[in-house]
């Protein structure tokens, strides 16, 4: 007898009889892996034999019963066709629903990434300033300096405040209220109040209590836009501009009325709507619209409908 | 040849906003002293009217103007008078006016720029207004204004409870008729109007919508899938309706095999 481990020429009958920690263990691990790659196998031919249908399952059988009887023991493959088919009907229907829950879960977490991302690139676009108006009113400031210098100021001052919150790079984190977004649309009004004169008339009505609920940033002021664009300057008289908020069944609904040329069924409606529609769409998944109706008195009125959600105040 | 008219030159200056016609006409006044602004005018059809009633020998014309643009007040006003347009923002390649028998400016008009425009005008005025017609149309089809293009609906105008609603065409699943009236089906819920089948297939664009049956028009792309049903007709499936519409013979050739 060699206890020593490391003698090289020790017989093989030796190490059978003390084998050494080292090989102990390797040896255990061997059967360890054996042991994995059986429950890896087992849960392979469990889902396989979950998603097969019963068809496929049957021709397997019966083939592999007539190569069993050719091989001249058909029983035990018998024994194991039995099983599964057992195998199939008791839990074969669970596991498929599992297979499929997980494979939804997957394709739900790639969804919701994708709707982020489109949003994305969605909020972007919606956010372009308007070169026309941007210059039109730089002209009129440009007027009123030498004719009216504090309405240049104060109409400066609004430019200001609608580009801090209507340029992408300086809207910065956090989710939008509807506060912050009637008063990028109240700035905006304002400038466009000095220009059109008497030929725009603006109505607000949107209760304080409702400024702090969320409301996806730049859609108020898409729908003031084509309120003004489509509906008001191009009116030789102008009209009025009314914006309303209220609780309707625990939705928010924000009312954009204009008393304009009214909604024309072939016009193309702007990519802005369209747009809309689609950042709704990824945003809350369903549970917000937008609705276009035409008012009894002619002009247009545009609803957006979200769901009601207070904003925490950060600070 | 004398150079100089033996009258003050005239002109009307057209523009929707009042502060920009008070800058226009401040300026021109510096730039151009002996021209008078006999007129002013607060959108297209005003600009033509008072062209006609004052013949003015100049008519500054804002490009986007209410009632009738500028483009098509000048198209009006073709051979009577020389035209310059004005707009704030350079997005309609003002390049091709510098060819063109009229000038263009851009506002707040810059003055050294202005005082070339009134020498272009002062040297122009010596001939008759130059009908404008190739630059016209290239403009106007700049402007989008081209209405040769068919348009076709994109809005359905349907009643909703006591609402009138306009529903976009990409929400629509399908139009069927029913007695008096068509139904108009979205995911969400279904309007009547009035507008039979037969007027809608007209109006509505051929590449979003197909008539299957007399009584059926589907968006294309709200088709989910096409079956036969037990009678071997071809059977329509939409997205977001549990409805199967059925496909008459002579719309068959819809969906033939690729």
């Amino acid at each position: 007898m060699n206890p020593d481990p490391s003698d090289p020429t020790g017989n093989a009958a030796e190490r059978g009889g003390s084998r050494p920690a080292a090989q102990r263990s390797a040896s255990r691990q061997a059967l360890g892996d054996i042991g994995d790659g059986i429950v890896v196998v087992w849960w392979r031919f469990f889902d396989w034999l979950a998603i097969v249908p019963w068809k496929t399952l049957l021709l397997v059988g019966v083939l592999g019963l007539i190569l069993a009887s050719i091989l001249k023991h058909p029983l035990p493959f018998l024994m194991l066709l039995i099983a599964s088919l057992i195998i199939k009907v008791v839990a074969g229907g669970k596991r498929r629903a599992e297979l499929t829950a997980s494979e939804a879960t997957k394709r739900a977490e790639t969804q919701h990434l994708e709707r982020t991302v489109i949003e994305a690139r969605m909020e972007a676009l919606q956010a372009q300033i308007e070169p026309h108006f941007l210059f039109n009113t730089l002209a009129s400031i440009d007027q009123l300096i030498v004719t009216d210098p504090p309405r240049a100021s104060k109409m400066q001052q609004s430019l200001i405040r609608y580009l801090r919150s209507a340029l992408p790079q300086m809207r910065g984190g956090g989710r939008p209220t509807l506060g912050q977004q009637v008063s990028l649309s109240t700035a905006f009004l304002e400038i466009m109040a000095i220009r059109m004169e008497d030929r725009l008339q603006v109505v607000m009505n949107v209760p304080e209590g409702l400024k702090s609920a969320g409301f996806p940033s730049m859609v108020l002021q898409t729908l003031v836009e084509n309120a003004i664009k489509h509906g008001l300057e191009p009116k030789a008289n102008g009209g009025k501009l009314e914006i309303d908020a209220e609780i309707v069944d625990g939705q928010l609904a924000v009312h954009v009325l204009d008393t304009g040329m009214g909604f024309l069924p072939k016009s193309e409606g702007g990519v802005g709507l369209a747009n809309i529609r689609d950042r709704l769409k990824a945003l809350y998944n369903g549970r917000a619209e937008l609705i276009i109706t035409v008012p009894p008195a002619g002009g247009t009125c545009a609803t957006i409908k979200v769901p009601y959600e207070v904003v925490p105040a950060t600070a | 040849m004398q150079p100089a008219p033996a009258s003050a030159p005239a002109a009307v200056v057209a523009d929707d906003e009042r502060l920009m016609r008070d800058q226009l006409i401040a300026r021109l006044k510096v730039a151009w002293p002996e021209l008078s602004i006999v007129g002013e005018a607060a959108n297209g059809r005003e600009a033509v009217a008072s062209v006609h009633r004052l013949e003015p020998d100049i008519v500054f014309l804002d490009v986007r103007m209410p009632e009738m643009d500028g483009i098509q007040a000048a198209k009006a006003l073709a051979g009577m008078v020389h035209v310059v347009f004005v707009t704030a923002y350079d997005e309609y390649a003002v390049g091709a006016f510098e060819q063109g028998a009229v000038d263009y400016l851009v506002k707040p008009a810059d003055p050294d720029r202005l005082l070339l425009t009134c020498q272009r005008l002062r040297e122009r005025l010596q001939h008759k207004p130059a009908p404008m017609d190739d630059l016209l149309a290239q403009l106007s089809q700049r402007l989008g204004g081209d209405m040769k293009a068919r348009e076709y609906m994109r809005w359905v105008q349907a009643s909703v409870g006591a609402n009138i609603r306009m529903i976009p065409t990409s929400d629509i699943l399908f139009f069927h008729a029913e007695d008096k009236y068509t139904r108009v089906q979205t995911e969400g819920f279904e309007a009547l109007i009035r507008k039979p089948i037969k007027e809608l297939i007209d109006e509505l664009d051929p590449a979003e919508f197909w008539q299957i049956h007399r009584a059926t028009v589907v968006r294309v792309d709200a088709i989910e899938q096409v079956s036969r049903n037990l009678r071997g007709h071809q059977v329509v499936h939409v997205k977001g309706s549990h409805e199967k519409l059925e496909v008459s013979r002579t719309f068959n050739h819809l969906f033939r095999q690729m």
